[in-house]
């Protein structure tokens, strides 16, 4: 397809020039960021191995994926899991290599509840018998799992969930059943088409003492539990492993019915699954019982003994989640700096252009130089490093918690880091997805275009927010958590402060003091709640002081909503939108604390590398931009809790501009150091070499299909593709729209000359 | 597709059905829907809809049930022999131009033909002289050319000066040569570009005697009238998969020394005479300048309704869903609360509810006084002539003194608008918690098709300096005490002779001055920045930000303008029951004091308002306002009208058959369920077993 085309080069200035001066620009030192970035787990070794690996293999190659059909997407991802499993073997990966693997080929595919969920819960719930039979099949991969909890009716709401799991105490058997459909296992990852196991999140039903089990025959069951005369108790939501499909035909066993759920706004390769049972039948050992069980005998229920570490897995994938969306910001963020500092566009107003020397209209200016491009995509650059250091923190928290439950039994430290992980998935998240749009649409026309990169990292990431805990419903348990703890602060005069928390709080109400009756908030009980004292913390000069403006606003809101809730004993509902924002602020106050910690104090949490001083200086202003940043965005909460006065507000944005304008030139250099591969972010726009405009324009003319085919645009001619004829056009497109075209391929021979060239 | 079993076909939704539900809640309110839609709409159009939809979801071609699963040359595909069905349609049934675009409106989704229809028909009309209208617009409109309007480049968007693309005049032969001299110069996004057209407006530097005249329109054949192949020396194909739009082929042009006569330049404006070779000036360029006002207070109206389809989904999922049960609920009392009734959910989308109105109200103020306008206009044309212009639309300057106001506004209510309503999209779509990320939702494929109009008819970010400029512009007038009379300079005048007494808005309690407060806002703004500007010397760029701001800060006081004007309208008060008014007046102050709480910092600031006042805001009448507007909520989504052929949602149906809907679609139309895989790694093989075959040699 040589034509005259490949002779031309984008106008000047080229691409890779301008990254070039960009980053001989800058003295932050990318290698020695990078390690301190990405030291865990020999993350920037590792990348560089596996991407080798992945590049050279065409089934990971993803210049195509934008165009193709959902189902066809599966089977893509299903051929890649199957490839990623047999690499594993080939090279002899471990746990870390594979997820490096997974996290390359970047979406979420038909495997990616085998080695979480599924094997976490197998691994977590089950007694040393289960785990003996289990454990090795799973690691075999004799059995494809996934994990069955959410349902068309029921997500957050756990205890909702209407799926049931009658014990027969006859055959000694569980019944799964689904008396609605609402009641089907909706959104569960891999059980669409790929798993033959499942993990079924199911309400327990014992019989009640006394009542009549002899009606549990077969026969009465089948008229179904409300026919039948025995009444049951339920005991809430537990946990079963269930065969789900026939190992030889991989058909769904008789009484269940299982499928695909339908495309969605991401996650194409990932057959997320609904299934119903009718009166299935599994043996007494399929409930997974290391917490909890059923007597065999008896039917009696067996306790669970600490509650508490049902959760602790889920706290778990929270705390990653948070690693996660720096990665997946970062990734966004590098695209636009090295984009927008790229793209040229109108030439500055004030510049001189002086005709006589230049002739021709003045030089266009780079994007990023922009004040309006800059106050979107430089808080975000900030961001990533917000993220990274929350983190790490949270992982230091996870493991010193999960530690002290195994080594000692102290539950003590769970309740604080499930608090902190539901209000930090919140805003990490939110901050991660709506960052990668602001991203994308700062690079105006080409952020839509396929070739940015940002779509599918928009399609997969936005499921974020409302998965694992929905955004705005689990901030309540954040809130709830706090407002326990400032009423026992409040409550208790001259409490021992047993951590952080309890000192931010009390020194809150000290200064707060005089506006209470007694010193203590409990014996005040007149309607208005006290007017705060405006602390006015100097938050332009000192950087620690901008840590406890956040620190005070955060108190503030506690407080008012401990006022509203404990003493003046509003309805929880009607408080919701405050007990959001108080999260929020709680998250955000541990955000700047954590980043300020990390770039003020010497080995600091994270860092296993020290910064050279140019990088560091660096690192401290990005520290002020995204505090101040985010203070800006909510500046009210600030003033009205009196943390600064209007006058403070008002040189807030003008130093945000100041600190944007010195970030401005270590902008590209930063965003080298998070090491993206330009093989994960699949940019025309981002990639390491800045050759912008010669990759859009091959992506669009050399590997675009639908430039394969001519097509017939009279509309008086029902012919589609030039030449096909009408009739056959009829009934290509009768099987188009009713789901049954196989492939592109099929239409004519050019497939066989497509394929031959593989 | 495989049939359920019978005993998953006898199962029904648990607890009370959806259908019950939302009967229950239309019931909560007396809202007289039907008058209120007539009042939005005219019944004349919704009948016209009605008729038309009738028609569309006759025709097996615009069967809607395989959208969300197909890929993207599928996609073009269908929507290619849609947009042929369309064209046919509208010639047997002579639809006029409005029941045309009420039919694309339904089928929800861009055609090939879609530029054809509007851009280039537009400015072959606008820009051509008769004999080219003859040449070139006869044809077009009979569909014997189908063409494209090619303006954006792969290296230049928003700066049309910017444009590589050159045409030479060449007086020997009396022709233009039109040539890309870089890659960059590639003509780049042009919708039905790619695949559909055979001709294009082509915007190219115009050069005559080596001196450049800026960008000028051209018309150029591309492709072959019977093979439809590319002509010789033109390179021209579809850019690949996008965010959204992929059902229309937005191509890519390489031009390499390609001639054409000199008939092919629109001269309508500006033309190189073939005798003298001399370029002559374009004698009224803020025509077009009128026809940008015009479209973007189109998309500001239509702002209001891309958003309301959002709303309308989420509110009746929202009203629908269950989820925990109220924690200070009785404890006798089972079943969980509907979600629509948490506060937290109530504050996400009942400001967007309200915002659907004001747009929507703020959109028809805008094309009534820009109609009013061109009456006035068409009195005094050929006085505005300014001859030291490029025809750059972004480059004019004012016409007229109120055609500049409407312009500024509508540069600004563009930005808001659309900003809104892409936003409030992903904040639906949010709302929906789980089941909003899947396709059926029909929110998230919405978004994506929106998105491009925060970018075109001129970047949100873009926009906003022109607003700027503007107010700038109005202020120092007012200083030198000689300012043309319109709104903008009297809210600034009334902002001088206060700055000094000071304010004290009753926000809360009085609704003239809630809209005060928001002009006073602009007004302090506006004095700022031109300090800022004017006193402080400093540079353009660097007060961007101020300047974004400020834009952002004038749009909301339109919106609340505009919505405060529309209720006092008698009109209204004539067409609705009171009680009616009476909800729509809370939906304008949920907008105005939501708004307001949002941007309480500059409101505290430029002294409109106190902290206490915030606070009350806050804490009181926002949350009053809820309350008060959730029992209506249903009716007041239910008055937009959406066919639910149109909105093409399992969480949005009017019936509130949610759960049975999403069902159906996952179990029964989803081809992927026709396949049996094998799911293990040590196994090549990727099916067991495919079910579509099978059914397909059956057609």
């Amino acid at each position: 397809m040589a034509d005259f085309t490949y002779r031309l080069r984008p106008a000047e200035p080229q691409g890779p020039s301008i990254l070039a001066s960009e980053r001989a620009g800058s003295n932050v030192h990318v290698e020695q960021l990078a390690g301190h970035l990405l030291w865990r787990n020999d993350f920037l070794q590792r990348q560089k191995r596996i991407v080798a690996i992945l590049e050279r293999i065409p089934i990971f190659s993803k210049k195509n994926q934008l165009n193709m059909a959902r189902p066809d997407r599966y089977q893509l991802g299903l051929a890649r899991a199957k490839s990623l499993r047999r690499l594993s073997i080939e090279h002899g990966w471990d746990r870390d290599d594979y997820l490096m693997a997974d996290y390359l080929v970047d979406e979420m595919g038909p495997y990616a509840l085998q080695t979480s969920m599924f094997a976490t819960s197998i691994r977590e719930q089950s007694t040393d018998r289960q785990r003996a039979h289990w454990l090795p099949k799973l690691e075999r991969w004799d059995i494809i799992g996934c994990y069955a909890q959410t349902e068309l009716g029921h997500g957050s709401n756990v205890k909702g969930i209407e799926c049931q799991a009658r014990w027969d105490g006859h055959t000694k058997e569980f019944v799964l059943h689904s008396p609605t459909v609402t009641a089907s296992k909706w959104w569960n990852g891999a059980l669409g088409r790929t798993a033959n196991h499942a993990i079924v999140v199911a309400q327990l039903l014992l019989p009640e003492p006394g009542s009549d089990t002899d009606s549990d025959s077969p026969a009465a069951q089948d008229r179904g539990a409300t026919g039948s005369r025995s009444r049951y108790k339920s005991y809430g939501p537990h946990q079963f492993i269930v065969q789900i499909r026939d190992m030889a035909t991989h058909q769904p066993l008789d009484g269940i019915v299982i499928g695909d759920i339908g495309p969605k706004y991401g996650y194409p390769a990932m057959d997320n699954g609904y299934m119903l049972f009718h009166q299935f039948r599994v043996p007494h050992s399929a409930l997974l019982a290391r917490y909890s069980g059923v007597d065999a005998d008896s039917g009696a229920y067996m306790r669970p003994q600490n509650p508490a570490v049902v959760y602790g897995s889920l706290t778990f994938v929270r705390a990653q989640i948070v690693m996660h969306a720096r990665l997946v910001l970062a990734r966004a963020v590098t695209i636009a700096v090295r984009y927008l500092a790229i793209r040229r566009q109108f030439a500055d107003r004030d510049h001189n252009h002086d005709q006589k020397t230049t002739p021709g209209p003045a030089p266009e200016q780079a994007v990023l130089n922009y004040p309006t491009v800059q106050i979107r995509i430089l808080p975000l650059l900030a961001t990533t490093f917000a993220l990274h250091y929350t983190g790490e923190a949270m992982y230091q928290l996870y493991h010193g918690t999960r530690e002290a439950i195994e080594r000692s039994g102290d539950f003590s430290r769970l309740a604080e880091m499930h608090a902190a992980s539901s209000g930090l998935k919140s805003l990490c998240t939110t901050l991660a997805a709506d960052g990668i749009e602001i991203c994308r649409r700062a690079m105006g026309g080409h952020g839509f275009g396929g070739a940015s990169g940002m779509i599918a990292l928009n399609n997969e990431y936005l499921s974020k927010p409302t998965v694992e805990g929905d955004n705005w419903m689990i901030t309540q348990q954040t809130a709830a958590y706090l407002i326990k703890r400032m009423t026992a602060v409040a409550q208790t005069l001259g409490l021992a402060p047993k951590d952080e928390l309890d000192l931010q709080f009390q020194e809150y109400l000290a200064v707060n003091a005089n506006s209470n009756t007694n010193g203590n908030g409990a014996g005040n009980t007149t309607a208005t709640a006290p007017t705060p004292s405006t602390r006015n913390f100097d938050i332009l000069a000192n950087d620690a002081e901008l840590v406890r403006a956040f620190r005070h606003r955060a108190s503030h809101l506690a407080y008012q909503a401990y006022r509203a809730r404990v003493v003046e004993k509003k309805p929880w509902t009607s408080l919701m939108i405050n007990l959001h924002r108080l999260s929020r602020a709680h998250s955000e106050s541990l955000l700047v604390s954590h980043f300020h910690r990390a770039v003020f104090e010497s080995s600091a949490a994270g860092a296993d590398l020290d910064l050279d001083e140019p990088t560091l200086d660096v690192m401290r202003k990005l520290f002020r931009l995204f505090a101040l940043f985010t203070l800006d965005a909510s500046a009210s909460e600030f003033l009205l809790s009196g943390a600064i006065s209007l006058q403070r507000l008002q040189a807030v944005l003008p130093t945000v501009q100041d600190l944007m304008a010195q970030v401005r030139p270590h902008a590209v250099r930063l965003v080298d150091a998070w090491s993206v591969p330009d093989y994960l972010l699949e940019s025309a726009l981002g990639s390491h070499d800045g050759d912008v405009y010669n990759r859009l324009f091959r992506r669009a003319h050399r590997d675009n299909p639908l430039n394969r085919w001519t097509f017939n645009p009279d509309w008086r001619s029902e012919e589609i593709v030039m030449g096909e004829g009408a009739e056959n056009a009829r009934t290509r497109l009768d099987a188009l729209a009713l789901g049954l075209d196989n492939t592109g391929y099929e239409r004519s021979g050019l497939a066989t000359t497509t394929k031959s060239k593989l | 597709m495989p049939s359920n079993p019978d005993w998953v076909k006898a199962l029904k939704p648990s607890g009370p059905q959806g259908s019950e539900l939302l009967a229950q809640e239309r019931a909560k309110s007396s809202l007289n829907v039907d008058q209120l839609a007539d009042f939005l709409f005219t019944r004349q159009v919704l009948e016209r809809n009605e008729r038309i939809l009738k028609i569309l979801q006759a025709e097996p071609v615009f069967d809607k049930s395989q959208n969300y699963f197909r890929g993207r040359e599928a996609r073009i595909e269908a929507a290619l022999a849609r947009g042929k069905r369309l064209q046919q349609l509208s010639v047997q049934h002579k639809w006029s131009k409005e029941e045309f675009q009420t039919a694309n409106d339904l089928v929800s989704e861009p055609t090939p033909y879609g530029l054809h229809a509007s851009m280039f028909l537009v400015t072959l009309r606008e820009q051509g002289t008769p004999e080219q209208h003859k040449l070139f617009l006869e044809r077009a409109e009979a569909y014997k050319i189908i063409g494209c309007y090619a303006q954006t480049e792969l290296g230049h968007g928003s700066n049309v000066r910017g444009l590589e693309t050159t045409a030479t005049w060449n007086p020997e032969d009396k022709t233009f040569t039109l040539h890309s001299p870089h890659l960059t110069a590639s003509k780049w996004w042009i919708g039905s570009l790619g695949k559909a057209a055979n001709h294009a407006v082509v915007m190219a530097q115009l050069f005559v005697n080596g001196k450049n005249y800026g960008p000028h329109p051209f018309v150029v054949q591309i492709r072959d009238l019977k093979t439809h192949e590319p002509l010789p020396n033109v390179h021209v194909g579809d850019i690949g998969p996008k965010f959204g739009y992929n059902t229309m082929d937005n191509g890519f042009l390489l031009l390499k020394n390609v001639k054409v006569p000199h008939v092919n330049m629109l001269a309508r404006f500006s033309r190189v005479d073939p005798n003298t070779n001399k370029y002559v000036r374009p004698s009224n360029p803020s025509l077009i300048y009128g026809t940008l006002t015009y479209i973007r207070s189109h998309i500001v109206l239509q702002s209001g309704s891309v958003l309301a389809r959002g709303v309308t989904i989420a509110t009746r999922y929202c009203a629908v869903r269950r989820q925990f049960q109220d924690r200070d609920a009785p404890a006798g009392e089972i079943g969980e609360n509907q979600v629509l009734n948490y506060t937290m959910v109530q504050i996400r989308l009942l400001p967007l509810l309200a915002a659907t109105y004001a747009l929507h109200f703020t959109g028809k103020g805008m094309i009534n006084l820009y109609q009013e306008n061109q009456k006035r206009m068409n009195g005094d044309v050929g006085k505005l002539a300014d001859s030291n212009r490029a025809p750059g639309p972004e480059e004019l300057n004012p016409g007229t003194d109120l055609l500049a106001d409407l312009h500024a506004t509508s540069c600004a209510l563009k930005a808001l608008g659309s900003t809104t309503a892409a936003e409030g999209l992903e904040v639906c779509r949010r709302a929906c918690g789980g089941h909003g990320y899947s396709s059926f939702s029909g929110i998230g494929s919405w978004y994506a098709d929106y998105l491009p109009t925060v970018t075109w008819e001129g970047d949100n970010y873009m926009l906003t300096q022109q607003v700027s400029r503007y107010l700038l512009k109005s202020a120092r007038s007012v200083l030198k005490g000689n300012p043309p009379d319109n709104d903008t300079t009297r809210i600034l005048k009334e902002f001088i002779s206060r700055r000094d007494i000071g304010a004290a808005f009753d926000v809360i309690g009085s609704d003239t001055d809630l809209v005060a407060a928001f002009a006073w806002r602009v007004s302090f703004l506006t004095f700022e920045a031109l300090r800022h500007r004017d006193e402080d010397k400093q540079s353009w760029n660097s007060l961007l930000v101020d300047f974004w701001r400020l834009s952002t800060a004038h749009a909301q006081y339109m919106v609340v303008k505009n919505f405060h004007d529309a209720l006092n309208d008698p009109n209204t008060t004539q067409q609705l029951d009171p009680d009616t008014v009476t909800v729509l007046h809370k939906l304008f102050r949920l907008y105005a004091l939501n708004t307001l709480e949002q941007e309480a910092s500059e409101f505290y600031s430029s002294a409109a308002v106190t902290v206490r006042q915030i606070t009350l805001a806050r804490t009181k009448a926002v949350m009053k306002l809820l309350e008060e507007i959730r029992p209506h909520a249903l009716r007041l989504v239910d008055a937009w009208k959406f066919p639910d052929w149109q909105l093409d949602s399992s969480l949005g149906r009017y019936d509130g058959k949610v759960y049975e809907d999403m069902f159906y679609r996952a179990s029964e139309l989803n081809p992927l369920n026709s396949v049996v895989f094998d799911p293990y790694p040590d196994s090549k093989v990727l099916f067991r077993k495919d079910e579509r075959a099978n059914l397909r040699s059956k057609l």
